[in-house]
């Protein structure tokens, strides 16, 4: 293959990459020369590189990610073992779906990161309280999402159960959740930013420690760069995550590969 | 000729919510011997679809009986089988797992499931397809899985809902003809539905024309052609006289059709 051969078929991969590069580049460039800010106010890349290598070689960053991880697992794992069933009983069952969407309607419509106060004074500072809120962001895309994709069954597909004599059971195992799943996958992509939300506003409004907790006391001390360092790590865990929930549907859902439109 | 499936008098008005009832079926009544392969044809929405959701189980009549071997059909039930017009595989299983699918709702054994489909794998033509998901075949293999996956779990009566409508008209002569084969080979009794008269007279024993909505039974055609029959058949004067004579029966509800 090719040098040309290979760009081409990489072309999003460069084209992104180059871009990155140039912004970076531009950022650093217009800093040092043409408006040489103040680092008090305003920083630029290479200060934070060098932040971004102390952080990483001590141990307070560390710690204060499995701090956060800790929360953020907790409350992702029972906004997805609580949402993905809540939304398939509510999309089957009309009764369900009706006595639950008023509830659930408002709570999605609210900015609910206002309700972090409440959750702290009844959760708490630690783990628990910040848990608490991840799952209170996290679980409605869940919940929405297998909904809609419930919704959204082929019912030809639900006669063909029926036609074989299928009962209840078969039609949700092998009907209902996997033509939910793509759906379901889809809202833990959005799940994913919104319970990094959860965590990072649990943190600046009470904690000790946490990687949100370390972003807000870097800005209050007006130490910049490492507070970049924080938000940079945020942002590439938010990537790899939703990354890797592409990577998962194509694993769980490989019908969906060839129906995908680019 | 012993009377295996038996309609009587069968009624069926649908009320969905907030709009007019819609009449689908008045009086139909038609029979059908065991082995027998009959094609149901008539205006496109006369109630044919219906008829065959009904003798499936999928939906009950108002009014007027249904009986499979003398016994009323209340439900849907292994003995009867359906080949869907839009195929109805699951994107999410292969050729192989869409074909067993009745199998497995049955509750056969994995080892005995795994045999029979790939005899009928076999049987439809799709030898190499078996782990092939549905989005990687062309509409003609999607709907030798359908056929495949209704003749698993053996039933005694296939019924076919259009089943080719779908597909390019070559694709349906190919089908058509191995349908036939198939049929001479198991002697399933097949309930066809369509609206095309060629169609009709080639494959079927009897053909029976349905009138315009409401549908009812307006005249049943012996086909007596002999048989195997086979494509060079459809050539012949007698072939396109019985061509004729479904037309004759089927041209009046055509025209006197009250919607669009």
């Amino acid at each position: 293959m090719s040098a040309r051969e290979h760009f081409a078929e990489h072309r999003r991969f460069y084209i992104g990459i180059s871009s990155v590069i140039v912004l970076v580049l531009a950022w650093e460039l217009i800093l040092t020369y043409i408006f040489p800010v103040n680092p008090f106010f305003f920083t630029k890349p290479s200060l934070i590189a060098t932040a971004f290598k102390e952080q990483i070689q001590g141990a307070k960053l560390w710690h204060d990610l499995a701090v956060s991880s800790q929360a953020f697992i907790w409350g992702f794992s029972f906004a997805v073992i609580v949402g993905i069933p809540v939304g398939l009983v509510m999309g089957w069952r009309r009764r369900v779906e009706y006595s639950l969407d008023p509830f659930l309607t408002a709570l999605y419509a609210s900015p609910l990161v206002a309700l972090a106060p409440l959750f702290i004074i009844v959760f708490g500072v630690g783990v628990l309280g910040k848990a608490a809120l991840v799952f209170l962001l996290a679980v409605f895309p869940f919940v929405f999402n297998t909904f809609a994709g419930v919704k959204s069954t082929d019912s030809l597909l639900i006669n063909v159960i029926h036609s074989f004599g299928g009962g209840e059971k078969d039609l949700y195992v092998k009907v209902i959740l996997p033509s939910t799943l793509p759906y379901i996958i889809a809202g833990a992509r959005l799940a994913i930013g919104r319970g990094l939300v959860g965590i990072i506003v649990g943190e600046f409004y009470a904690a000790s420690e946490g990687i949100g907790f370390a972003i807000s006391q870097a800005g209050d001390t007006y130490r910049l760069p490492e507070m970049f360092v924080g938000i940079i790590i945020l942002s590439l865990i938010a990537v790899a995550l939703t990354e890797l929930m592409r990577k998962l549907e194509l694993t769980i859902a490989p019908w969906r590969a060839g129906e995908e439109v680019r | 000729m012993t009377l295996f499936i038996q309609a009587q008098n069968l009624t069926l008005c649908f009320r969905p919510k907030n709009r007019e009832p819609v009449t689908a079926l008045t009086d139909l009544s038609l029979a059908v011997a065991r082995g027998e392969f009959v094609r149901i044809v008539g205006p496109s929405g006369c109630g044919k679809s219906t008829f065959l959701n009904i003798v499936l189980g999928l939906i009950r009549q108002d009014s007027g009986t249904l009986e499979l071997n003398g016994t009323p059909i209340t439900g849907p039930s292994q003995e009867r089988a359906m080949v869907f017009q839009e195929f109805g595989l699951l994107p999410w299983r292969t050729v192989a797992a869409n074909v067993e699918l009745g199998l497995e709702l049955k509750g056969t054994p994995a080892a005995e499931r795994a045999k029979r489909t790939a005899e009928l794998i076999k049987l439809v033509g799709l030898n190499g397809f078996e782990s092939h998901y549905p989005h990687e075949l062309s509409g003609g293999m999607k709907q030798r899985v359908g056929l495949a996956r209704a003749l698993a779990t053996e039933p005694e009566v296939l019924l076919m809902d259009e089943p080719f409508a779908a597909l390019d008209a070559q694709t349906r002569d190919l089908l058509q003809m191995e349908l036939l084969q198939i049929w001479e080979h198991t002697k399933k009794t097949v309930l066809f539905e369509n609206h095309s008269i060629e169609e009709a007279a080639y494959l079927s024993d009897r053909v029976i024309v349905m009138t315009a909505r409401p549908g009812r039974t307006k005249d049943v055609l012996q086909i007596d052609l002999p048989r195997p029959r086979d494509y060079e058949m459809r050539l012949t004067p007698e072939f396109n006289e019985i061509k004729l004579r479904i037309w004759e029966v089927l041209k009046d509800e055509l025209s006197s059709r009250s919607y669009t």
